[in-house]
C-alpha cells in the first residue's frame, strides 16, 4: 500500500553516530578547500550565494517540510534581515555583529508575530497571509524613502568588520575567500543546529503537527505554540541570510525581496526535497549553480526553475532525495524498497 | 470636491469590474477544486497578449479580440487543469497542487519574458482616448465604458448561469460535496474541468481588457493576482455575490486611496484590509463556514 | 500477555471514590441549524468502563468531542477530577489524564508506527532544553525510556513486529490498534475510545476486548462511544443511550436492552 501519495516524506535513512561525524567532517572538508579550487571572483560569488540560499532554503524547509506551513512570504523576512542590519549599522552606528544578531532576532519575531496572526488559519488563508504579508513588507520597503531611500536604493555597504586576533594576521572580508568560509561556515552551523533539533523530540512533535493537528493536540501539543517557534526559527535564519546578502553584495535594493524571490527559495526546497533538512541544501545548490554553469542560456534561468518546480511536483514530490532513494533501491535491486524507500 | 469623488467612484468602479472577473475565476476554481490556481495571474497576461496581437499584428478588430483572448484564456485553463490538477487530484494533498500552479506561473512569465522582452508593450486600443463628458464634470473613456458593460455583462450572465441552469447548479452541487454529487450521477470531472475553462476564459477576458490600461509586459498579470487573492479572501472563498462586492470594494478603495492619499500606498491599504480580514473574520463577508468533520 | 509484560503507563490502580471521577450537566453544541447535542448530563465513576451508545447522527462523537475539547460547548459544565474543562484547550486537557482515540483513524500517516508512539510521548519529555540542541546525558537517557516505553505499548497491542513500517501502510485493522497504542502513550487516567470497533472483523474485535479488560483491570477509566449494542454488552459496566443529541436511558446495560424506548430509537432509526 502506497504511502497515500506522500512519498516525499518516506522515512530517512538514519545514520548511526560515526556515518553522521563523516558527512560532517567531508563537508567542512568541502567547505576548506572550495575557494582553493575557485580561485575566480565569479565563481566564489556563487558559492557565497549558494551559501546564503541554502539558509534561505533550510530556514524555509523547518516551516514548511517540518511543521507543515505553507509560507509564502519568506521573502519578507530575508528583506528585513537585510534592511535592519544595514540600518542599524548605517545610521546608527551599531557594531556589525550587534547588528547581525538584532537583525535576527527582529526577522524572528516578524516570523512569529506573523505565525500567532495566522495561528487559527487553516492552509491556503495561511498562503494568502503570508503572501500579503510579504508584499506589505515590499512596498514599505520601497516606499519608506526616508528610511530605506527606496528604489534608489542603499550602496557602498561594508563588509563586516576584519577580525584581528593577536598573533595571526587579521582576516578581511572583502576577501572573497574568507567571505565564504565565514557564510558557508555559518550556513553549516545553522544547518547542525536544525538537524539536532529535528532529530529530537521537538523534530517529532512538528512532524505530528504537519501530520494531524487534532490528534497532536490530544497527546497535550500545543499546536499553536510550536507553530509560531518553527516560524520564529525559519525567520530569523532568514534573517541572518539577509544580513550576510547586504554586507557581501555592498547594495540593497527592495526588488531584491519580491514575492517572486519566495518562490525561488520554495522552488529550492521542493526540488530538494521537502521536509528532509538535507533536500534543501542539494536544492539550493542545484537551483543556484546549475544556471551558472548554462549561462549563456542567461534568462532561461528563471524558465528552468519553474519548469523543474512543476515537473518535480508532477512526477517526483519528493525531490531529489526521493530520486536517490529510488536509485539506491534499484542499485540494491530490492522490489519491496524500490517503490520509494519504506522498509517491509 | 464632488467632482474628485464622483471621478474616483467611477474609476473605482473600472478597476473593481476588472478585479471582479478576475477573482471570480480563482473563486470559482476554489469552489470546485479547493485549489488556488496561482497560473492564473498568467492566463490574464497571456490574454492580454493574444488580444495585442490579434489587433496589431493581424489588423483585427478589438472587440473581438476580446473573443479571442477569451478563447485563448479557455484553452490554457482546459490545459492547465489536465496537465497539472486532474493528475494531481489522486494524491490528496492539499499543498503540491498549489506549488505546481507556482511553478507553471514561473515558467510561463519568464518563457513570455523570453519571448516579448521586458519592455513594455503599447497597447492602444481605437477606444482608450475617446472621452465621454459625463455630470458633475467627470469623464470616462470608451474603453472604460467597454469594460464596464462587458463585465456586468459577463458577470449577469454567470450569476444567472450558477443560479438558474442545471449545469449551475450541478457546479455548485459539486463544490459543497464533490462525493455525493459524484453519486448523484454529476461527473466531477467534467464540471471541474468546465470550472477551469471559465475561470480562465474569464481571465483571458479581462487580460484583454486590461492590456491598453495597464503596462503591458509579462508580468501585467502578477500586478492584479495578489490583489484578486485578496479580494476572493475578502470576499469568501468560492463565494460569487462575495467576490462580486469584495471586488468593486477594492477598486473603489483603491481609488480613493490614490487620490486621496498616496498612490504607492494603495497596495499596503489593500493589503492591511486583506490581513484583517484574515484576522477577523476568515471565511470571508459572507460567510459559508466549511466544518471540519472530525 | 502476561501481568508482567503491562507497560506502566497502565498499572495504575487507584481506590474508588464516591464523586464521580468525570461528570457534565446541560451540555449543548449546535452546528448552524443542527442541535447535536441538548441538555446532556452524565457521571462516570472511577475505574468503570462507561458506554455512550445511540443510532448513527446521536451525537455521541460530538460529544466525545466536546469532552476532550476538539469543541468547546455552547452551555454546560464538564468536571474531571475537581478540574473545570470548559474553555481548557485541549492540549492542555491531556496534560490533566484525557486521551482520546478517532472515530476516523487520525494517525501520522507519513511517520512510523514506532515514531508515532513516540510523537506521543510529548508531555513526558525531561530533558532540559538546551539539551535539544546539544544531545547531552539527559537526553540519551530521556529517548531510551521513551523507546522502551513505545515499544511496550506496541507489545500491549501486539504491533512489536511493525514498529519500523510507516504507519499508513498497516492494515485497518493493526491501524486501530496503533490509535490505542498512542492514546495510552500519554498515561492517561481517563481514556475515550470514539467507535474503537467500528471496521474491525470478529477475531479484532474479541482482541480489543481483551485489551480493554486488561485495561480495566489495571485501574483506567474508559469512556467508549460504540455503536454497536452487543460488543456494548460485553464491556460496559454502565451505558448511557442518546438519540438525536438527547440523553434517553442510563444504566446498566442489560435494562438497556429492555427499555421500551431505547427500542424503538434503534429501531426507527
Amino acid at each position: 500500500m502506497s504511502s497515500d501519495g506522500h512519498p516525499a516524506l518516506a522515512v530517512r535513512p538514519e545514520r548511526g553516530w560515526i556515518g553522521r561525524r563523516g558527512w560532517h567532517v567531508g563537508v567542512l572538508i568541502i567547505i576548506a578547500l572550495a575557494p582553493l579550487v575557485f580561485q575566480d571572483s565569479y565563481w566564489r560569488t556563487n558559492l557565497i550565494v549558494c551559501s546564503i540560499n541554502i539558509m534561505l532554503a533550510i530556514g524555509l524547509d523547518f516551516i514548511l517540510g517540518y511543521a507543515g506551513q505553507l509560507n509564502l512570504g519568506h521573502s519578507a523576512f530575508y528583506g528585513i534581515g537585510a534592511y535592519a542590519s544595514t540600518l542599524l549599522i548605517t545610521k546608527l552606528g551599531v557594531p556589525f555583529w550587534v547588528a547581525f544578531v538584532l537583525a535576527i532576532t527582529l526577522s524572528g519575531i516578524a516570523g512569529m508575530a506573523l505565525s500567532i496572526f495566522a495561528v487559527r488559519l487553516r492552509g491556503h488563508y495561511l498562503a494568502i497571509a503570508s503572501l500579503g504579508f510579504a508584499v506589505i513588507v515590499h512596498q514599505i520597503l520601497l516606499n519608506w524613502i526616508s528610511l530605506t531611500q527606496g528604489p534608489l536604493g542603499i550602496y557602498a555597504i561594508k563588509p563586516p568588520p576584519e577580525i584581528a586576533l593577536p598573533g595571526l594576521p587579521s582576516i578581511s572580508f572583502s576577501n572573497t575567500a574568507n567571505m565564504f568560509y565565514l557564510v558557508a561556515g555559518f550556513a553549516f552551523l545553522f544547518y547542525l543546529l536544525l538537524d539536532q533539533l529535528v532529530r529530537s523530540p521537538i523534530g517529532e512533535t512538528l512532524a505530528a503537527i504537519r501530520e494531524d493537528e487534532v490528534s497532536a493536540s490530544s497527546f497535550g501539543i500545543n499546536c499553536a505554540g510550536w507553530k509560531v517557534f518553527a516560524f520564529g526559527i525559519g525567520s530569523a535564519l532568514a534573517g541572518a541570510a539577509g544580513a550576510f546578502y547586504a554586507s557581501f553584495v555592498g547594495t540593497l535594493v527592495p526588488d531584491a525581496f519580491i514575492i517572486t524571490e519566495s518562490f525561488t527559495i520554495l522552488a529550492m526546497v521542493i526540488v530538494g526535497g521537502m521536509g528532509t533538512l538535507i533536500g534543501p541544501v542539494w536544492g539550493a545548490v542545484l537551483l543556484t549553480l546549475l544556471p551558472e554553469i548554462l549561462r549563456e542560456f542567461g534568462d532561461l534561468r528563471l524558465v528552468l526553475y519553474g519548469a523543474a518546480l512543476t515537473l518535480v511536483v508532477l512526477f517526483m514530490p519528493g525531490g531529489m532525495v526521493q530520486a536517490v532513494q529510488i536509485l539506491r533501491a534499484r542499485v540494491r535491486r530490492s522490489p519491496a524498497a524500490a517503490s520509494g524507500g519504506m522498509r517491509p | 470636491m464632488v467632482t474628485v469623488a464622483l471621478q474616483q467612484t467611477i474609476n473605482g468602479v473600472v478597476f473593481g469590474s476588472l478585479y471582479v472577473l478576475v477573482a471570480l475565476g480563482l473563486t470559482l476554481i476554489y469552489g470546485v477544486l479547493v485549489q488556488i490556481n496561482f497560473a492564473h495571474a498568467d492566463v490574464v497576461t497571456i490574454g492580454a497578449f493574444a488580444a495585442y496581437f490579434f489587433t496589431f499584428a493581424f489588423g483585427g478588430n478589438y472587440l473581438i479580440s476580446i473573443g479571442v483572448a477569451l478563447l485563448v484564456g479557455a484553452a490554457l485553463g482546459w490545459l492547465v487543469n489536465a496537465a497539472i490538477f486532474a493528475p494531481l487530484r489522486e494524491r490528496g494533498s492539499e499543498l503540491l497542487p498549489l506549488i505546481a500552479t507556482i511553478g507553471v506561473s514561473i515558467l510561463l512569465q519568464n518563457a513570455m519574458l523570453l519571448w516579448f522582452g521586458p519592455i513594455p508593450y503599447a497597447f492602444d486600443s481605437p477606444y482608450s482616448n475617446e472621452v465621454i463628458r459625463l455630470w458633475g464634470g467627470t469623464f470616462i473613456t470608451w474603453q472604460n465604458v467597454i469594460i464596464v458593460v462587458v463585465s456586468a455583462l459577463t458577470i449577469v450572465l454567470l450569476y444567472g448561469f450558477m443560479r438558474f441552469t442545471i449545469t449551475g447548479k450541478a457546479l455548485r452541487a459539486v463544490a459543497q460535496d464533490r462525493e455525493t454529487a459524484g453519486l448523484m450521477g454529476i461527473n466531477p470531472d467534467q464540471l471541474i474541468m468546465l470550472t477551469f475553462v471559465l475561470a480562465s476564459a474569464l481571465a483571458g477576458m479581462s487580460g484583454a481588457m486590461l492590456g491598453p490600461i495597464l503596462v503591458l509586459t509579462p508580468f501585467a498579470g502578477t500586478t492584479v493576482i495578489v490583489k484578486a487573492f485578496a479580494i476572493v479572501i475578502i470576499g469568501g472563498f468560492g463565494n460569487v455575490e462575495g467576490t462580486i462586492i469584495a471586488g468593486l470594494a477594492v477598486g473603489l478603495i483603491e481609488s480613493y486611496t490614490t487620490q486621496l492619499i498616496n498612490p504607492g500606498l494603495t497596495d499596503i491599504v489593500v493589503f492591511t484590509l486583506l490581513l484583517l480580514m484574515l484576522a477577523l473574520r476568515p471565511t470571508g463577508l459572507i460567510a459559508e463556514k466549511r466544518e471540519e468533520n472530525v | 500477555m502476561t501481568g508482567s509484560d503491562r507497560p506502566a503507563a497502565l498499572t495504575h490502580a487507584r481506590p474508588a471514590t464516591a464523586a464521580p471521577f468525570f461528570c457534565s450537566e446541560g451540555l449543548n453544541k449546535r452546528f448552524g441549524g443542527v442541535q447535536a447535542v441538548r441538555d446532556i448530563a452524565l457521571s462516570v465513576q472511577q475505574g468503570e468502563v462507561f458506554a455512550i451508545i445511540g443510532p448513527n447522527g446521536a451525537g455521541k462523537s460530538t460529544l466525545l468531542n466536546l469532552m476532550s475539547g476538539v469543541y468547546q460547548p455552547d452551555a454546560g459544565r464538564m468536571v474531571f477530577d475537581d478540574v473545570d474543562l470548559v474553555g481548557l484547550p485541549a492540549h492542555k486537557r491531556a496534560r490533566l489524564g484525557l486521551a482520546r482515540t478517532f472515530q476516523k483513524i487520525r494517525l501520522f500517516k507519513r511517520l512510523s508506527v514506532l515514531g508515532n508512539v513516540a510523537a506521543a510521548f510529548h508531555i513526558h519529555h525531561d530533558i532540559p532544553p538546551w539539551q535539544y540542541v546539544v544531545h547531552g546525558a539527559a537526553f540519551a537517557r530521556d529517548q531510551e525510556r521513551c523507546r522502551a516505553e513505545a515499544f511496550n505499548l506496541l507489545g500491549f497491542v501486539g504491533l512489536e513486529a511493525r514498529a519500523p513500517m510507516l504507519a499508513a501502510s498497516l492494515p485497518y485493522g493493526e491501524q486501530r490498534m496503533l490509535e490505542l497504542a498512542r492514546a495510552l502513550a500519554t498515561s492517561p487516567r481517563l481514556l475515550m475510545l470514539d467507535e474503537p470497533a467500528a471496521g474491525l472483523n470478529a477475531a479484532e474485535v474479541d482482541r480489543l476486548l481483551e485489551r480493554i479488560r486488561l485495561l480495566r483491570e489495571g485501574g483506567m477509566t474508559i469512556i467508549v462511544v460504540e455503536h454497536n449494542m452487543d460488543l456494548v454488552m460485553q464491556i460496559a459496566d454502565r451505558v448511557m443511550v442518546m438519540d438525536y443529541g438527547q440523553h434517553l436511558f442510563e444504566g446498566p446495560p442489560g435494562q438497556a436492552q429492555r427499555n421500551a424506548a431505547v427500542i424503538a430509537a434503534y429501531l426507527g432509526a
